[in-house]
């Protein structure tokens, strides 16, 4: 994949995709997480919605992938499905071999929101996660310093949300889900309340700490520079059905640097990815 | 000191203190100038000197009363705030229990409670207990329904949080929903504590040989009124303690929260 020329592979549909030969590195290989015919129903009779409709996907060890769509065709839900945070109404969601039924260790999760606790510290957020899983604190402090140096936020330990940017506030959310080391990193629109600047300052923190500690990621957004730029390959979902309707590699090698974002291959592609997006609605 | 909403202090000094201190001499003066000038009876309304002068003389009598009352009070708002904070955690930990508990306790509050104070004489004897039942059972639903609604309305987002960590619900209610319902639980307890005040004046009303009520029960009926009204200055000193006391405790636990 690494070498290939810029050209975006497309896998058709929605059903069972298996990745092409040679498009994913050996070490991708093989489902890691694997939804099949995931659908979601919430309410019933006249509120009955369904929010995600028969998707199916793989993502392989090491993989970033994007979610891309628009607001309201169930991102949102399908994350939250392969959080263990919301039941699944039919089909199946899989973690290495292990049946999604609840929420699990190997995830680290990031939402819109910061979601940070007003009366603790940087330091304190960060290491909430040691605290609720009852493992011991001073094991992981240092590593919470690590990683609060790591995003820039080096001085700023024992400072409370009140006193930090909202960008701050989402380098400290990084670190808390980064904190007990899990495999998974589930991200939820973790940038769009962030101003222009901040965010494509995330977006290279990102880069880097994917460069760094080579997690499974799935990262929802409704920006496709954002997508093209962090993943190794994009989903797109639509409203009504709320499928999975395009599957496409993208081929840019890493360590990505932000630049590429000014490439001509890049817009090419960015452009390529918006008008399949439109017509699909 | 006044702190508004948004945590800023009012604009002037001016604002903040000389402006109801003002006010509050105009009314004295007002009530001085009133009583003198239209001839009104001491025994109907005597006027805020001659108050004054017999809150300074029954003083040390008032003491003694103020000490059984404000004793009673202490206990019967503390148990309140505790029992009741402690039954929104309940109620919290347990929708079932929520469901079935919340629509009657509610239901309670429609009657008018304060008639039922005689009931608790017949019931618990003209004792200290029947006292601190009632004004118990007076003061705690505004801290019980206060600190019920702030446990409930913890961020759903830091709940979801907990949730995606594995967090047990006596966790999630320790470290998200306990903290975030303190500001909801210092509200109520303002009320819970005035209602405490009320409760046991009422019930030392019905049955009491000792306290501020019973002392003005005493006066009134024997028409001297400056008498109850120097008791009722020193149930306002009392009230306003307990008040303030809730105000410093508040602050105190919000400073170490989000100072
Ligand atoms: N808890 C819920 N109850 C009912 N409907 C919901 C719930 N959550 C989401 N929905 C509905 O499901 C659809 C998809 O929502 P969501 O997954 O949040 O979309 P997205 O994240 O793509 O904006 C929307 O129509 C939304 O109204
Ligand atoms: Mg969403």
């Amino acid at each position: 994949m690494r070498s290939d020329p810029v050209q975006p592979e497309r896998l058709a549909g929605t059903g069972p995709v298996q990745p092409e030969a040679g498009a994913v590195a050996p070490a991708m290989s093989g489902a890691y997480i694997s939804v099949r015919e995931v659908s979601k129903v919430y309410g019933r009779g006249r509120d009955r919605v369904e929010a995600v409709h028969r998707a199916s996907f793989d993502v392989p060890k090491g993989q970033f992938v994007a979610i891309l769509g628009p607001s309201g065709c169930g991102k949102s839900t399908l994350l939250m499905m392969c959080a263990g945070l919301e039941h699944v109404s039919s089909g199946r969601i899989a973690i290495g071999p292990r049946t999604v039924d609840g929420p699990s260790r190997d995830i680290g999760i990031m939402f819109q929101d910061p979601t940070l606790l007003p009366w603790k510290t940087a330091l304190q957020n960060v290491l909430f996660p040691i605290h609720i899983m009852g493992l011991r604190k001073a094991e992981h402090a240092e590593r919470a310093g690590d990683l609060l140096r790591l995003v820039g936020l080096a001085g700023f330990e024992d400072k409370k949300p009140h006193q930090l940017s909202g960008g701050m506030r989402q380098r400290v959310a990084i670190c808390r889900a980064l904190i007990s080391d899990p495999d998974i990193l589930l991200m939820d629109e973790p940038f769009s309340a962030l101003d222009a600047i901040s965010r494509d300052e995330m977006n290279v923190l990102l880069l880097d700490i994917w460069q760094r500690y080579s997690k499974t990621g799935l990262f929802v957004t409704h920006s496709i520079r954002e997508a093209v730029l962090l993943a190794d390959r994009v989903l797109v979902m639509r409203r009504r059905p709320a499928a999975v309707v395009e599957d496409i590699m993208i081929p840019f090698e890493r360590p990505r640097r932000p630049e590429l974002g000014d490439t001509r291959e890049f817009v090419e592609l960015c452009a390529m990815l918006r008008r399949h997006i439109e017509s699909q609605t | 000191m006044t702190i508004r909403a948004d945590g800023s202090r009012p604009a002037s000094v001016v604002e903040a203190v000389a402006l109801p201190v003002l006010t509050g001499l105009a009314v004295f003066a007002l009530w001085q100038f009133g009583t003198s000038s239209f001839g009104v009876s001491e025994v109907l309304l005597p006027p805020p000197t001659a108050i004054a002068a017999r809150f300074r003389d029954l003083l040390p009598t008032l003491l003694v009363h103020t000490g059984a009352t404000a004793g009673e009070i202490a206990l019967a708002s503390g148990v309140a705030l505790g029992g009741g904070a402690i039954l929104a955690g309940l109620l919290t930990l347990s929708p079932g229990l929520y469901g079935a508990l919340m629509p009657t306790i509610v239901l309670f509050q429609i009657i008018p409670k304060i008639a039922l104070a005689p009931l608790f004489v017949f019931w618990l004897g003209i004792g200290s207990p029947s006292r601190l039942v009632f004004a118990i059972f007076l003061s705690f639903f505004p801290v019980l329904v206060s600190t019920a609604a702030g446990l409930q309305l913890a961020g759903s987002e830091a709940v979801r949080l907990c949730r995606s960590l594995g967090a047990t619900r006596w966790q999630i209610l320790r470290d998200v929903r306990i903290p975030s319902a303190a500001e909801h639980f210092f509200s109520g307890a303002k009320v819970t504590v005035t209602l405490a005040v009320i409760g046991v004046i009422a019930s030392e009303f019905i049955s009491a040989k000792q306290g501020l009520g019973y002392f003005i029960l005493l006066a009134s009926s024997r028409a001297d009124t400056s008498a109850v009204f120097a008791a009722l200055t020193m149930l306002c000193i009392i009230g306003l303690g307990f008040y303030l006391c809730v105000l410093a405790a508040e602050r105190a636990v919000l400073r170490a929260l989000y100072g």
